[in-house]
């Protein structure tokens, strides 16, 4: 008799909790899947989510210029102050891209009149990238044909053009083609340009980043800072970038909501079958004195513990899934952020608490006895 | 005997089968919902980006040089080459000519008031019917141009014109231009070089300068797949098969391609900037809703096939009972499969329609405002069967390791465990 007294197991509630997940290995496994699932789906989106506004604004800057700056159209032969583009870069901001032109009309070998472009190509390549031609020139007297222009043009090596009474021969640097406008014109460097025809820019294109608002501020700086010049947003540009965001942007966000919805509930009926069948434990503890606080405890405790282990590993999983489909889509990486954690933290202790509280109901109204004896 | 104990099962687990019926049914709700915007998103993106103008530009081939600087003619050619108005629904018969979604030619010329004042004007459709056969679209310029803002109305009648808002013109104005008497019915703002000219219906403006049936350009906007370096090729070195399969991809190479043959002396080219960035956009955008319907898919794919693991797990009793009575294993492997799959494909065919439903309304508030031609059919029937199988795919697959294990365990000590 005083055997069995001194060598009763000590079964201490944490001792319970262990055994209880170690011992039925294979059903405490599933729910790890399934949590570790719906943190990983949940961190995924979340990371996405964050990040899209500045992936597809990036997308949108390969538009070109959202902004026009010329001279007012009255002063006719009038040219932006020298220091403009400085000023203007430094007002729109370090990630503006901008780019000078200069236009006047000359006429080729052939006698046809022609617009002739100065600008400044290594700011045009980064503006204009839509451009297609064999490469970009660096020459200082290069001259870059429209598609079109280069059919008025007799020699497309030594470009013959005369403005004002005075020629000048720049080097044939290819053919562009854009389907627009320059299709129709000659590019050559703004400082050949200005040295030959006494023209100075007249018109800066500016790329401002980051959607209608930013564009709005932009424009607002720009106008009170150059009152004398005439600043344009390009309105279809503009219009047409805040309006796809917005709307990827909310289509994105049902996605989101959609898919955590399902994982949730899949989760959540998973789990709590697992605890409903548990019925006869419950019993058992219950016949042996266990209080239906204690027992409560115990179900939400191991519940807890699973959700845990399961936000980590599914946010180390979810956070690389993220990376792979920004990777594959946008081409860029789209990094952990540590900022969605406490979110997908929430949804899966929320979703293991009402797993394990759920069944509690059921199991409330079943008498041990009746259970044990396999009624 | 089979049927029976099928219909038993379903008539007394009714909570086993509603929670694993309630996985199959969210998962494959949100699949087919997901499917469906995915596919959807393309076409609803791309009348986004119609906002971005022309991605097609037709153009007669012995032009003159245009002397254009931000987008004002500084020596108006005279007597250039014209296309035919005539031959504009022969766009519509092209191979692709579906995908043509907005036509828009334009026709410069120069109003002389009867007050001595010189206007520029442009010639243009407002709501024109362009048929050709069955199909037909009403297009025009203020629909390919969504960013124009339009103060009163459109011109309906041939005497009626809009004037931009820098004209300094005003609505209910007349203007004199020889015997004919234009009447301002609207003022437009483009935030171009439009602003100054006068807009009129295409028919007035070539009476009015004796150019019958001329335009001078035709802005086209088609739905293209994106340029990959196939689009690049130049077709007449390919070789016939390659040329066929160049020929019938919707690149905007293609279909530019494809209006040359169509439109006798017309030069046709994609217009660079918008469509060489619209195909970009488009193709992130429905990427990344084909991305995350995939992961919608494996998720729900996981949690169906956990469910249907839980619910076979827990009739381990009943299956050792069969046994011990004498069923075979496949006859019990039969019994267990039928169940699942009469469950998934139930659950299926009510999940793709709650999904359908439920990607109608997401697609329809999300772009609210595009009018009624956004409003697509609400069931996609090639959706039904893809999901189904999907359902029963996942739900096989989520019970067969369950009902294995249960069929190798010795029929006596499932029974005698206290499980």
């Amino acid at each position: 008799m005083t055997h069995r007294t001194t060598h009763k197991p000590q079964l201490s509630f944490l001792g319970m909790l262990r055994r209880s997940l170690i011992h039925r290995r294979a059903r405490s496994f599933s729910a790890l899947v399934a949590l570790t699932v719906s943190a990983a789906v949940v961190t995924a989106l979340l990371t996405l989510y964050a990040d899209l506004n500045a992936k597809l604004h990036k997308e949108f800057r390969n538009f070109g210029a959202n902004v026009v700056v010329t001279v007012p159209t009255s002063e006719t032969g009038a040219s932006l102050p020298p220091g403009t583009l400085a000023a203007v870069q430094k007002a729109a901001g370090p990630d503006a891209l901008v780019a000078p032109f200069a236009y006047a009309v000359a006429t080729t070998d052939r006698g046809t009149s022609v617009v002739v472009a100065g600008t400044d190509f290594a700011a045009v390549r980064h503006l204009d990238s839509w451009w297609q031609l064999p490469q970009w020139p660096t020459t200082p007297n290069a001259a870059l044909l429209g598609e079109r222009a280069a059919n008025f043009v007799a020699d497309e090596h030594a470009v013959e053009l005369t403005y004002a009474g005075k020629a000048v021969t720049l080097a044939g640097a290819g053919k562009l083609k854009t389907g627009g406008d320059e299709d129709s014109r000659i590019y050559i460097p703004m400082v050949a340009f200005t040295q030959w025809t006494g023209i100075s820019p007249t018109v800066i294109e500016v790329q401002i980043p980051g959607g209608a608002a930013a564009v709005e501020a932009a424009l607002t700086r720009l106008r009170s800072q150059f009152p004398t010049l005439q600043i344009q947003p390009v309105r279809q540009l503009v219009e047409g970038e805040s309006r796809i965001v917005d709307r990827t942007h909310s289509l994105m966000y049902g996605a989101v909501l959609l898919i955590a919805l399902t994982v949730a509930v899949s989760v959540l009926a998973t789990l709590s079958a697992s605890v409903l069948e548990r019925r006869r434990d419950f019993a058992l503890m219950k016949a042996l004195g266990g209080s239906q606080t204690q027992l409560m405890a115990m179900f939400l405790l191991e519940a807890l513990a699973i959700a845990l282990a399961g936000v980590v590993l599914g946010y180390i999983v979810g956070s690389a899934a993220a990376l792979a489909i920004s990777q594959v889509n946008f081409h860029t990486a789209t990094l952990p952020r540590l900022s969605v954690l406490p979110l997908v933290l929430l949804l899966n202790v929320a979703i293991a608490a009402l797993a394990a509280l759920f069944p509690v109901r059921v199991l409330r109204g079943l008498q041990p006895a009746a259970l044990l004896k396999g009624e | 005997m089979f049927f029976r104990l099928l219909l038993e099962s379903f008539r007394r687990q009714r909570r086993r089968k509603a929670l694993a019926g309630l996985a199959i049914l969210l998962g494959t709700t949100a699949v087919t919902a997901m499917l469906a915007l995915a596919t959807t998103v393309g076409d609803r993106i791309h009348k986004e980006l119609a906002v971005y103008g022309a991605n097609i530009v037709i153009t007669p081939k012995a032009d003159l040089l245009d002397v254009k600087i931000g987008g004002v003619d500084i020596k108006p050619s005279t007597g250039g080459a014209y296309l035919k108005a005539s031959d504009l629904p022969k766009l519509k018969s092209i191979f692709w000519a579906n995908n043509i979604t907005g036509v828009s030619p334009e026709l410069p010329i120069s109003l002389n008031l009867a007050s001595g004042q010189q206007i520029p004007a442009t010639g243009l459709w407002f709501h024109h019917k362009l048929a050709n056969g069955d199909s037909s679209i009403t297009t025009g310029a203020p629909i390919m141009h969504p960013w124009w803002k339009l103060t009163g109305a459109w011109p309906a009648a041939p005497g009626e014109v809009v004037a931009g808002a820098a004209t300094g013109m005003h609505i209910g104005d007349n203007l004199q231009t020889g015997d004919t008497t234009l009447k301002i019915t609207g003022l437009v703002s483009t935030g171009d070089a439009m602003d100054k000219r006068v807009l009129l219906p295409l028919e007035t403006a070539q009476r009015l300068a004796n150019l019958p049936d001329a335009v001078s350009r035709v802005d086209v906007s088609a739905r293209t797949k994106p340029e990959d370096a196939f689009a690049r090729k130049d077709p007449d070195t390919l070789s016939p098969q390659q040329h066929e399969i160049w020929y019938c991809r919707p690149y905007a190479n293609s279909i530019a391609y494809q209006i040359r043959e169509a439109i006798p002396g017309a030069q046709a080219d994609q217009v660079r900037r918008v469509e060489q960035n619209e195909g970009n956009v488009l193709e992130r955008i429905s990427g990344l809703m084909w991305l995350i319907s995939a992961a919608a898919l494996l998720a729900a794919g996981f949690a169906v096939s956990a469910a249907m693991a839980t619910a076979i797990l827990e009739r381990q009793r009943e299956i050792g009972l069969m046994r011990s009575l004498g069923a075979s294993k496949g006859a019990i492997a039969f019994l267990f499969y039928a169940e699942t799959g009469l469950l998934a494909i139930f659950a299926g065919a009510v999940g793709y329609l709650l999904g359908s439903g439920l990607a109608a309304w997401l697609g329809a508030s999300i772009f609210a405002g595009d009018g009624a031609a956004s409003v697509g059919p609400v069931l996609i029937p090639v959706l039904l069967p893809v999901v189904v199988a999907l359902a029963l795919a996942v739900a096989i697959a989520g019970s067969t390791p369950s009902i294995r294990t249960a069929l190798e365990m010795d029929p006596s000590t499932i029974l005698r465990a206290d499980a």
